[in-house]
């Protein structure tokens, strides 16, 4: 792991060692999180996992024949093993009908080990080590430079940078086709696209995009940033271009807050990144505009709230139309404040002891009981319940019926304009 | 160009997964454009049989030819109707982007759609009931409006033959009429219709010609002529266990008992 001290030691100029650090790890984490958003909306994350594993041995491979880490024969030497990966997991399954599951399992931890095998035969000075490969070392990445235009730059960077703007160029002008193979893949062929090939330029995508990362945050951290931002997308966003775009903000923004917090509390950054990303995950799930847990707490007290007002409403209602003028008073402490806060709006006045309706309260309290009745009327007539099961339904029902669906069902009644116990069912108002 | 053969001919196809047989030896020849029903039991290969004439599983023996021709010649004018449980239906598409998708076969690899794709789009949604939903999150549609979607992706290819893989599965009585009338339409204006489908009631009522299924094909032609009940007894009432203990015996590589 990195040692901050030893890098406060090394005497360079710290701030912009840090920020090119966090511009190497946010790129390479906008690239992850474009792939990730496709493999995730394919329900390929496993393959991900997988992939990011098993193309180590391809790297040790391309590293022992003379390729620079970064380097295009590496990128090759991964690209060939992820295809590998599938193909052998596709195998397996045709021959042996193992489950896609299980085939990747075996597959991708099988070839990972050979290349941690492999690694480790690797001579001293071959620019591969284990730890390396494994975790990461994007604090050290800003010390290997290559000279553009006179500046310094890293090199990690530079590969970075170009696999950054390679995917988004492949990305963009295959939009379409990534849509609707991703989408509708039997459609998709039927239109006779190419869809074999969309597939394979999506898993070597990320088999360049998992190389790209290695440097940096290594074979096991990676998943984090292929699966999590998109997955965090998934829950904020509903079209696909929208969510790949949140998905590489995420990751970038993950990359440079996990750095900074691991320079901070002096520990890994690549740790850090991961965990940031799940921070990220959750925050989504908490905020998501559909189903996201504030939201839903919010849809639950609203409803529960609008119950309570109309429950209320449609007791005085009663009250008042059997004559009965105590049965508007409240019962409870809760009914009390919801007549209150019903007196406060205008729906309700005060009677002495009791309660009675204003004419805008009328009105709501009418639409209620008349949902209420006319549901027990269609009850009665279109399902098998004696009268006395009538009741329950409509008191949870008669909460969810508009103006539309009441009308539909008083059309479909009798003459009569009665409930199944012989009241009269107020018109609508 | 005009058609230089039947319409769809399929001549002695037989389909398998892996070395099971499960669709034997169909010969089935459709010459004029018609709403054709492929009619039989659950698990009959119906939709098999479907996706071999589009060449979507491989054939072991026989040939497919539309026009004339083989399909990769004409594909884009043979459109295709999927049954809907077949995609994820949250998948982060609106119901503009699937419509949209009809029309990416003609346009090619890389050329995006533009405004008149989007007008027949709009179109197309407009034919099937959907006009007003166009922006919507295709999650967010009922089943019946999502086969409607689906109907209307394959208006927008503006094919002369369209195959529906049962498309009428878990669909509201309102949608299926609203979609067989559609399909009617299609008939009028000079398409070939195919549609996997398995309520005998709807079938008689609206197919012109019908295929009895199962494993092979038991009877084809016009549809008052068709649906018999002795055709009916023949397709439903099994009479496959042959054909299933030799389908397993073929994939075991030996003979049966």
């Amino acid at each position: 792991m990195t040692s901050w001290l030893q890098l406060g030691e090394a005497g360079v100029g710290l701030g912009g060692i840090h920020a090119w650090a966090m511009a190497t790890a946010a790129v390479i984490a906008a690239s992850c999180g474009l792939v990730g958003t496709l493999l995730v909306v394919r329900r390929m994350s496993l393959v991900g996992d997988a992939i990011s594993h098993a193309v180590l041995p391809g790297i040790a491979v391309a590293v022992l024949a003379g390729g620079r880490p970064g380097g295009p024969l590496v990128f090759l030497g991964a690209v060939a093993a992820a295809m590998l990966t599938v193909w052998l997991t596709q195998g397996l399954r045709a021959a042996g009908g193992l489950a896609e599951d299980a085939g990747a399992g075996v597959v991708f931890t099988t070839l990972f080990a050979i290349g941690v095998v492999l690694v480790g035969l690797a001579p001293p000075g071959t620019h591969l080590d284990a730890a390396c490969v494994l975790y990461g070392e994007l604090a050290f990445l800003p010390f290997d430079t290559i000279s553009i235009a006179g500046y310094a730059v890293p090199r990690s960077f530079v590969a970075g940078t170009t696999v950054l703007a390679g995917l988004v160029a492949a990305v963009v002008a295959t939009w379409k086709l990534q849509v609707f193979t991703a989408f509708d893949p039997a459609g998709a062929r039927a239109a006779g696209l190419p869809v074999v090939g969309v597939t394979a330029g999506l898993l070597a995508a990320t088999a360049v995009a998992t190389v790209a990362s290695f440097d940096a945050v290594g074979a096991v951290l990676v998943v984090a940033m292929l699966v999590a931002p998109a997955a965090a997308a998934e829950l904020l966003t509903r079209r696909l271009h929208r969510m790949v775009m949140v998905a590489m903000a995420l990751g970038a923004v993950a990359a440079c807050v996990g750095y900074l917090a691991a320079w901070r509390l002096h520990t890994s950054a690549a740790g850090m990144i991961a965990v940031v990303l799940g921070l990220e995950y959750a925050a989504a799930a908490a905020i998501a505009p559909d189903d996201g847990l504030a939201a839903r707490v919010i849809a639950r007290v609203r409803l529960a709230w609008r119950v309570a007002r109309e429950d209320r409403l449609a007791t005085v209602w009663r009250a008042e139309e059997s004559g009965n003028r105590s049965g508007a008073r409240p019962h409870t402490p809760h009914e009390a404040m919801v007549a209150r806060w019903l007196e406060l709006t205008g729906h309700l006045l005060r009677d002495g002891s009791s309660w009675r309706l204003s004419p805008a309260g009328r009105r709501e309290a009418e639409n209620v009981v008349r949902s209420h009745r006319l549901w027990e009327a269609w009850l009665g007539r279109h399902a098998d319940l004696p009268l006395d099961h009538l009741h329950p339904p409509a008191e949870w029902v008669e909460h969810h019926l508009g103006a539309e669906m009441r009308e539909r069902l008083e059309a479909d009644m009798d003459e009569r304009a009665a409930d199944p116990h012989g009241r009269e069912i107020p018109p609508e108002a | 160009m005009t058609p230089t053969g039947p319409l769809v001919e399929l001549h002695d196809v037989t389909v398998a997964y892996g070395r099971r047989p499960v669709v034997w030896n169909v010969d089935l020849v459709i010459d004029e454009p018609c709403l054709f029903g492929i009619i039989g039991p659950n698990g009959a290969g119906k939709s098999t049989l479907l996706k071999a004439a589009l060449g979507l599983v491989p054939l072991v023996g026989g040939e497919v030819r539309f026009f004339g021709e083989p399909l990769g010649r004409v594909r884009s004018r043979v459109g295709y109707v999927p049954q809907r449980e077949t995609v994820d239906w949250d998948f982060p598409v609106n119901v503009m982007d699937v419509v949209l998708m009809g029309t990416y076969g003609r346009l090619g690899w890389f050329r995006r759609p533009g405004d008149r794709e989007r007008r027949l789009a709009r179109e197309c949604l407009d034919r099937v009931g959907l006009a007003d939903v166009a922006g919507r999150q295709i999650g967010r549609l009922s089943g019946g409006q999502q086969q409607r979607v689906f109907l209307a992706r394959a208006l927008a290819q503006q094919a002369d033959i369209y195959f529906l893989d049962e498309p009428m599965a878990g669909v509201d009585v309102r949608s299926q009429e609203r979609i067989f009338h559609v399909l009617d339409d299609l008939k009028a204006a000079g398409s070939l219709v195919v549609v996997v489908h398995h309520d005998l009631r709807t079938a008689a009522e609206w197919f012109d010609r019908v295929a009895l299924v199962d494993r092979r094909v038991v009877a084809a032609g016009r549809t008052g002529e068709t649906l018999t009940p002795e055709n009916l007894q023949r397709t439903y009432a099994g009479h496959v266990d042959v054909l299933d203990d030799l389908a397993q015996a073929i994939a075991a590589r030996g003979r049966t008992p």
